[in-house]
């Protein structure tokens, strides 16, 4: 967790040459019967491959960034990393700012316990304390719409109403840095336009917020910038209406050409 | 070390939530809930006393406290290590997904184990009341042997989580490795019962001298001899330090194994 500091830095987000390199074991050793009759045979056979590939990137502070590409293409690898799940193999990434290190909504959400349990759980995991958690509770179960179900164990509310208050949560509580991951498939359209509005509401505040989609509507009307990756780097950046066009013709190539 | 107690500190009010939903949900779908921290050591203790003053006859006076005053210490640490080598694996959706320090979950898992150990402990004074066994000042003593039992619990802990991740057997090992290791104890019965000759493969066992002050302390009375007192926290610190050393080289890479 990073704290937040008196001088402000222009670029919360920096990353220099990062590499993420994974290893793919195709006999893995999983239980140890497998780790001796691997030995008996031959060296577990592998390769590696770089889910982020040498990639430098600078999000200057009050930027929405919008991160798009295929799947694979390493968009959760570079969230994980600024989120600080995963320590990069190489490479240098600098986080100004509180963030919340979460990458998916509700990411901890335990189903047997209650909504409110879970508002604390939530908190304390991503760092704050738990005072800072209960005065924040009326605001996230108000957002989240959740009403008289705020006692009732996760398992019973609907996927709508999991969405709803993970985001209320991740949102509710005030980071610097903000780290939207394809959550806004799952809500109704009024909820999601209730999420925009919030979104909306932290650029205003000059916050930084990263925001992966694959709906590119989304992407050209809210962000001020997008990055187009591809095998682990950037292939394209700039404004999110060329970014996403350029991503929509080289993902569908024979209907840009009808076009 | 200045890691562990840091991150510990910063991280007390997760590793309490954490510990508690363990607790919560273990006792979730029961009638009685919480209730069964204290029964279950109370219907064991039930057992115990009718089995060894019925019909096994050891010889040794309320045979049921100088059992329990080991086998809840012992129960503390098989139930922490069982649980906790799986803290991490277990854990593994939500490591991929929050940037948070690992070890917060073995140590929850700790904790959740020692709030059992705590609420054992009221049913055994019902139990040394009810016995008309004496309630010795000696009691008194027992947060040391608690202190030393929980460093060196959390050492192993850290060890086996760690080798858990790579090689999921460990959890299957440690449950076997607990068995043997029971009756590789002074536990049902004294180390007087073991031939002098064979005594000191049984102080090679790193968990006798910290269980050795709880029985002292509870069953006779006494206080432990300063050596053995050293002998218990020198086991546990080793434990720890070396657990923890394996823990924190391995953390990092946790992510890409569970």
């Amino acid at each position: 967790m990073c704290n937040s500091q008196p001088i402000q830095f222009p670029f919360p987000i920096r990353m220099k040459h990062v590499t993420q390199r994974f290893r793919i074991i195709h006999e893995r050793s999983d239980t140890l019967r497998a780790l001796f009759t691997n030995l008996l045979r031959q060296p577990a056979r592998y390769h590696d491959f770089n889910a982020v590939n040498d990639l430098s990137l600078e999000v200057p502070r009050g930027q929405m960034l919008g991160v798009i590409g295929a799947n694979g293409s390493g968009k959760s690898t570079l969230l994980k990393i600024i989120a600080g799940i995963y320590k990069p193999t190489s490479g240098k990434t600098e986080i100004h700012g509180t963030l919340a290190p979460l990458i998916e909504l509700g990411a901890g959400f335990h189903s047997e316990l209650t909504g409110r349990e879970n508002i604390l759980l939530n908190g304390l995991l991503m760092g704050y304390s738990r005072e800072e958690m209960l005065e924040r509770e009326q605001p996230i179960i108000d957002f989240a719409e959740i009403g008289e179900f705020i006692d009732v164990p996760l398992k019973q509310y609907s996927s709508g109403m999991h969405t709803r208050l993970a985001f209320a949560v991740a949102t509710e509580v005030n980071p610097d840095i903000l780290i939207v991951d394809e959550v806004l498939a799952v809500g109704d359209i009024a909820f999601q336009k209730k999420c925009f509005e919030r979104i909306d509401k932290f650029r205003r505040a000059g916050k930084t917020i990263l925001f992966v989609s694959h709906a590119m509507p989304h992407i050209v009307e809210h962000c001020d910038r997008a990055i187009l990756l591809d095998k682990g780097s950037i292939v394209a950046d700039g404004d999110p209406r060329e970014v996403t066009a350029l991503y929509c013709s080289v993902m569908t190539p024979e209907l840009a050409t009808k076009q | 070390m200045k890691e562990l107690i840091i991150v510990t500190y910063s991280y007390r009010e997760l590793i309490w939530a954490l510990a508690l939903k363990e607790l919560k949900i273990r006792y979730k779908r029961s009638v009685l809930g919480f209730l069964w921290a204290l029964l279950n050591p109370a219907l064991m203790m039930l057992v115990m006393t009718v089995v060894f003053a019925t019909i096994l006859r050891f010889g040794i006076p309320h045979y049921a406290i100088f059992l329990l005053s080991v086998l809840l210490p012992w129960t503390f640490f098989a139930q922490s290590l069982s649980y906790a080598v799986e803290s991490i694996v277990g854990n593994g959706d939500l490591i991929k997904k929050v940037s948070v320090p690992k070890m917060v979950f073995p140590v929850a898992a700790v904790v959740s184990n020692a709030i059992n150990l705590f609420l054992s402990l009221i049913p055994l004074s019902l139990l040394v009341l009810l016995l008309r066994h004496p309630f010795y000042s000696t009691w008194l003593y027992l947060p040391v042997p608690i202190l030393a039992l929980v460093i060196f619990t959390l050492g192993m802990t850290f060890l086996f989580a760690t080798a858990n991740v790579y090689y999921r057997d460990v959890a299957h090992i440690v449950q076997v490795l607990l068995s043997a290791w029971f009756y590789f104890t002074p536990i049902i019965y004294a180390l007087d019962f073991i031939p002098p000759q064979m005594r000191w493969l049984f102080k090679l066992n790193p968990i006798v001298y910290v269980l050795n002050g709880f029985r002292l302390a509870v069953y006779y009375g006494m206080l432990p001899r300063w050596q053995s007192i050293a002998a218990s926290f020198a086991c546990a610190f080793v434990t720890l330090i070396v657990g923890f050393a394996v823990f924190r080289r391995y953390q990092d890479e946790f992510v890409f194994y569970v």
